[in-house]
């Protein structure tokens, strides 16, 4: 019995922990500057307050994503990656939540995001 | 290992597909690369409790390949292989301390186990660290799933039990 409310109390600690970052996370101010990196390899570095509204095709072995930058916001607009979840994580709007296409191992981000920092 | 047992762990596995092909269809609520319900995780809460870690590894990595090959998704062969790993690892070393009415318990670890395992795959897939940013809205909707599937297998447990 002990036992069990010991491990019931780490459940809970586990949870309210990952619930409070994913808040904090969500609040984090955006950034201005994004950098579009594929696979590890940087390869644009966009200032969104002054950046006209454009679209972007970026390519990866064959596979294309275009990015579309529109009132100093950017998203993913399409891709041909099979599950689609770049272009379903919408604006990239936190420095926290990068959109990511794991399929064409493209990474649209915030510069100097907390997580970037601690890989450095 | 005999036919008989061979027999019901292809049965389990056969069940885990069909479970995981159905969820397929459901649509995606959050829009997070990873997050779903998991619900062919209650047949590995299942195996797990009936079976030892080595029959349950295959049975995931059966259903774990077979239902990638499926989904049309190779991508996400590697973070199943990746997360089940740590999951059934954590569970099988949770599963000695957690008695019958709380299985539950055991779901919900192996549920953020898991994420940790998938985000870790993805870490070294992409080579950077900023995936790590999706680890606590992993966490947080893994807990309320495997809460879910964890009750689901302990109900289905209890009352196989009962027979």
């Amino acid at each position: 019995m002990k036992k069990h409310f010991v491990l019931i109390i780490i459940c809970a600690a586990v949870f309210i922990a990952a619930a409070v970052s994913s808040v904090v996370m969500l609040n984090a101010p955006a950034g201005d500057i994004v950098k579009i990196k594929s696979n590890g390899e940087l390869l644009y570095t966009i200032d969104l307050s002054n950046s006209p509204d454009r679209t972007i095709i970026v390519e990866y072995n064959g596979k294309e994503n275009t990015l579309e930058i529109k009132d100093h916001k950017i998203r993913v607009l399409e891709a041909d990656c099979p599950d689609k979840v770049c272009v379903n994580t919408g604006w990239l709007d936190s420095p926290a939540i990068p959109i990511i296409c794991l399929p064409n191992k493209l990474i649209i981000e915030f510069e100097n995001n907390d997580a970037d920092a601690a890989a450095r | 290992m005999d036919v008989k047992k061979l027999t019901k762990l292809s049965l389990l596995t056969a069940v885990a597909l069909i479970i995981f092909v159905i969820e397929l269809r459901l649509p995606n609520i959050v829009p997070i690369p990873g997050v779903k319900l998991g619900l062919a995780n209650i047949v590995t809460v299942y195996a797990l409790y009936n079976y030892g870690i080595r029959d349950t590894a295959m049975i995931c990595a059966v259903r774990i390949f077979l239902g990638s090959l499926f989904s049309g998704n190779l991508m996400a062969m590697l973070f199943g292989f990746g997360g089940s790993l740590l999951c059934i690892i954590g569970m099988s070393l949770l599963k000695k301390v957690v008695t019958d009415k709380y299985l539950w318990l055991l779901s919900i670890f192996g549920a953020v186990f898991h994420n940790i395992g998938q985000i870790a795959v993805a870490c070294a897939v992409m080579q950077t660290f900023a995936v790590i940013g999706y680890l606590p809205f992993l966490i947080v909707t893994g807990c309320i799933a495997g809460f879910f599937t964890g009750m689901c297998a302990q109900l289905l447990i209890l009352r196989l039990k009962m027979r």
